[in-house]
């Protein structure tokens, strides 16, 4: 596992652009998991919180000069976690969770500002993986809005069809339903496929 | 029972707007409560920016963000060798009353529902 990463930090370290990795998708399809676990992976820490509660990342979270030296070169990889996108905040979804009214409510104000943070992002990221949740109906607005934009905007980005631990889990749904774009299926929570993840953003982004 | 209002906008009627006339006219409307059908689709970035407005515009108790759906069409290249989808209608409504859509090529079916009907996450 070891030489995997480092074979995939050697091909990084050969780009001399510096590589900003939006997580982009809609709430809780598994960004932060994700997030996480690159980070786990490469750095030894993960970097962000998580929850079954929609909208848990509400500002957008750069883990910035993630500095990887090998053979006197530098590179400086950011990972830009978002908050997820949607075209509605309903303060009441929060409510099944166990939150009250009040915390319910600064949430959902919370969140709509999050969703305008992560758009405007997409003017600075250099590549982007789309995480959808496996096991739901990806024809959705908001993924088709972000694919929009990826491709009007010439971003490399790579369709994470994650949750694939979940029972329900249809990934097959995803591929065909965006067979033009690189899908991969994994599972962000158990670490399931995730080298075949890295695999493809290295081809994708290099 | 209470009515629900039908805007039908035809390609021609939109060119003539700016992206931040057509955002404006859309989210003021279907703040409103009104359901908007357009011939054709938005670009992307302007689906960027009524995402973006959309949420300056939420308000907890009355306004909860908007739905919208696109019936794409295939179309054929000139030498009719290869096949694409364009948007033919979208649909653009409140998210509180347009509970549930199936849509599948060529086909979309949606059901607006009133009252206090909550929105889904997505």
């Amino acid at each position: 596992m070891r030489n995997f990463f480092r074979k995939f930090f050697n091909k990084l370290l050969r780009r001399d652009k510096k590589l900003k990795i939006g997580l982009y998708g809609h709430p809780n399809s598994g960004k932060t998991t994700l997030a996480n676990t690159m980070a786990n992976d490469w750095l030894g820490k993960p970097i962000g919180l998580v929850s079954n509660v929609p909208h848990e990342t509400r500002s957008v979270y750069r883990q910035e000069r993630v500095s990887i030296q090998q053979d006197g070169v530098e590179l400086d990889f950011d990972i830009i976690d978002t908050p997820g996108i949607a075209t509605k905040v309903d303060y009441k979804n929060f409510l099944e969770y166990g939150l009250s009214e009040e915390e319910a409510k600064g949430r959902a104000k919370e969140a709509t500002k999050g969703i305008i943070e992560a758009i405007k992002w997409l003017d600075d990221v250099t590549g982007v993986l789309l995480v959808m949740d496996s096991s739901i109906d990806p024809l959705t607005q908001a993924n088709i809005t972000i694919i929009g934009n990826l491709e009007a905007r010439n971003i490399p980005f790579v369709i994470v069809a994650n949750k694939i631990d979940m029972e329900e889990a249809n990934p097959d749904r995803i591929i065909s339903v965006f067979p033009q774009h690189t899908v991969v299926p994994i599972s962000a929570l158990r670490g399931e496929n995730t080298g075949e993840l890295y695999m493809s953003m290295v081809r994708k982004f290099k | 029972m209470e009515g629900l209002k039908l805007d039908f906008l035809s390609s021609t009627a939109l060119e003539s707007l700016t992206s931040m006339e057509k955002i404006s006219m859309i989210v003021d409307r279907v703040k409103n409560g009104e359901l908007m059908v357009i011939e054709g689709g938005l670009s992307p970035e302007e689906e960027a920016e009524l995402i973006e407005t959309t949420m300056r515009e939420i308000d907890v108790e009355e306004f909860v963000g908007i739905d919208i759906f696109t019936l794409e069409k295939d179309q054929r290249s000139f030498f009719g060798l290869s096949k694409k989808k364009t948007v033919g209608l979208t649909v653009i409504g409140p998210a509180n009353i347009m509970r549930a859509v199936k849509k599948k090529s060529n086909f979309l079916s949606m059901i607006a529902e009133f009252g206090d009907s909550g929105a889904s996450v997505h």
